[in-house]
């Protein structure tokens, strides 16, 4: 995709989404779609990592769920202001995948998955176990301040301004990776997710690229993560329990990550689906259980490569003339 | 002491899953995230069979409908999907996990059931001066039953001899007329009658309850990712290992008990990524 061609679809992007805020008085459909966008961050970070590294984690919700706690803890003890509690939250978490990454991204395959569902799940007993200021199980509740950069509080989170914000982060944050993927660090990336061996045997280090993708991919779940505890207010040790890791790493397969905004529009449709189904819901696990195996067996690249092949065939067949026409020019 | 007598019934309880795990791992090289949904399915049947009949059937009959259940799953799902990527596999059990713990928590409810031990061994013997119940003895003997069954028929039988081929080599296996498709769907119900086992073995110690299947199907990973992924022996070992670093764990860590096994599994995975006893990853 072209430069300008990019450009052009973030701003009709970001427009759709102020537009569509501004429009949309309902405040349930409204807040329904800023869960979605918060879950499409968390997949998109993930989809990212299975994409540039073609690496599965079952582990992500412990960087999403650990955002929350971070921002909570540095705003409980009124350390820092909450716009920098925000940011080290974010920060931190990428320095700290990067570190992780470099050990783990070392173990091959299936055997990274449950290393990383190991560490999750370590998180995750810390977190529900420890009394004091996280809470335990019962979770922490944020004390966000009055403003935030500026903006009242109050006014981010009404529902059409709390969309308008998340949606925003979203496009910008797609926009960031497809620009960073169209340098160097892309190719190097792909290169190194095709074939490590032969990577490594034109020149590529190859150790370091892996464990940035993996310290991005964890930045920007976090990001989803101090964007959910801003939502909500409110962390618990379930976000960051394996099976959250599970669920996004459904909308990450739903939606494919043959294009980098894939897993996104998979988290938008597992919400907007959840909601449709309305009186089925109690029976979610099993319909969407059954949805991924359909998915998985017949649609093998999701939602977007389903979208994408489409597109593909009918730009193919606008510029190719016509079947009888060729048959005839060869005769 | 009873705390090592309490780590030798969960850790037998262990190598019951842990095998029908290992041996799915080994055959169909697919790390079964529905297994501990299996393991809750078969102890659910069991508590309902044992409702009409008693304990002793339902330990045969769960079991038994989880071996076909297993064969089919093979055959309509691990057959079909065995030339995909095994990452993608993965995603299906875990799609499955979803699909049964919903018909558990429909057809069973989401409350806390029980299942009464048999009444042959629902007293107490005395084990070298303490007092422990009789059913965890046998517990015990169950998981050393499938342990030393397993062994002997992997490395006697003929069968068990086409498993192994099977396991290292399945396209070799097949071009040496092997019905690799048979004995995949034999294995993989096998294991999953195992899963099945486990489930019933366990119902009269731990409580039926819907959430039942997530700690032990992590447990089990944690086995047979430490013991090396396809490994019977490298589980069996883990397993007994895990079942002490558990109860002890509990008595003398009990801050840091938890954490244990996953510390574990996080510095066996760093050494070794085949983990002890495996050659593949």
């Amino acid at each position: 995709m072209s430069l300008t061609k990019i450009i052009i679809s973030v701003l009709v992007a970001l427009a759709a989404g102020g537009v569509f805020a501004a429009t949309v008085g309902s405040g349930t459909l409204l807040s329904l779609l800023t869960q979605a966008t918060i879950f499409a961050i968390f997949a998109l970070g993930l989809g990212f990592l299975l994409r540039q590294n073609g690496m599965v984690s079952f582990g992500h919700a412990t960087f999403y769920g650990t955002a929350g706690y971070i921002v909570g803890i540095l705003l409980q003890t009124k350390a820092v202001p909450a716009e920098a509690a925000m940011l080290i939250a974010v920060l931190g978490i990428a320095l700290f995948a990067f570190l992780l990454g470099l050990i783990v991204v070392r173990v091959p395959g299936i055997a990274f998955g449950m290393l990383t569902l190991a560490i999750g799940q370590m998180f995750f007993l810390t977190a529900s176990r420890s009394r004091g200021l996280t809470g335990g199980a019962d979770g922490m509740n944020i004390d966000w301040p009055s403003t935030l950069f500026g903006v009242p509080v109050s006014t981010l989170l009404k529902p059409d301004a709390m969309f308008a914000l998340c949606w925003s982060v979203l496009v910008l944050i797609v926009l960031a990776l497809a620009l960073l993927l169209r340098s160097r660090f892309g190719a190097i990336t792909e290169a190194v997710r095709d074939n490590e061996e032969r990577a490594r045997f034109i020149g590529i280090r190859t150790l370091v690229p892996r464990a940035a993708v993996f310290a991005l991919s964890a930045g920007v779940t976090a990001i989803g993560g101090v964007l959910s505890a801003l939502n909500t207010g409110f962390v618990s040790p379930e976000s960051l329990h394996w099976s959250v890791s599970g669920v996004a790493l459904m909308m990450v397969v739903v939606g494919g990550t043959r294009a980098l905004w894939g897993p996104a529009l998979g988290a938008i449709v597992y919400f907007l689906v959840k909601d449709v189904l309305g009186d089925y819901a109690n029976h979610w696990m099993a319909i969407f259980g059954i949805g991924l195996i359909v998915v998985i067996v017949f649609a093998p690249q999701g939602i977007s490569g389903a979208l994408l092949r489409l597109a593909g065939k009918r730009r193919v067949a606008a510029d190719r003339p016509p079947p009888a026409k060729r048959a005839a020019a060869l005769d | 002491m009873i705390h090592l007598f309490n780590g030798l019934v969960y850790g037998a309880l262990l190598i019951v899953m842990c095998s029908g795990l290992a041996l799915i791992y080994g055959l169909r090289r697919v790390v079964n995230f529905a297994h501990g949904s299996l393991y809750m399915l078969g102890a659910y049947l069991g508590y309902t069979i044992a409702s009409y009949s008693n304990f002793w059937v339902a330990l045969v009959a769960a079991p038994a409908i989880m071996l076909l259940l297993g064969a089919a799953l093979d055959r309509f799902g691990f057959r079909l999907l065995q030339d995909r990527d095994p990452l993608t596999v993965v995603l299906v059990t875990f799609g499955l996990l979803l699909v049964i713990e919903d018909v558990v928590q429909t057809v069973w409810g989401k409350g806390n059931l029980s299942l009464a031990a048999p009444a042959l061994l629902s007293r107490t013997v005395d084990l070298l001066g303490t007092p422990v119940p009789a059913y965890r003895i046998a517990v015990i003997a169950v998981g050393a039953a499938v342990a030393i069954g397993l062994t002997l028929w992997l490395r006697w039988s003929r069968v068990g001899l086409f498993v192994r081929a099977s396991s290292t080599d399945p396209t070799t296996t097949a071009m040496q007329g092997v019905n690799t498709d048979l004995l995949s769907a034999g294995v993989v119900g096998l294991g999953t009658a195992l899963a099945g086992l486990a489930g019933v073995v366990a119902a009269p110690f731990l409580a039926l309850s819907p959430s039942m299947s997530s700690d032990v199907l992590i447990d089990s990973f944690v086995v047979v990712v430490i013991g090396g992924l396809g490994s019977l022996a490298g589980a069996f070992v883990t397993a007994l290992v895990l079942g002490q670093v558990q109860a002890l764990g509990a008595v003398f860590l009990p801050d840091v008990a938890a954490l244990l096994p996953f510390a574990l599994m996080v510095a066996v995975l760093l050494w070794k990524p085949a983990g002890l006893a495996g050659s593949r990853t």
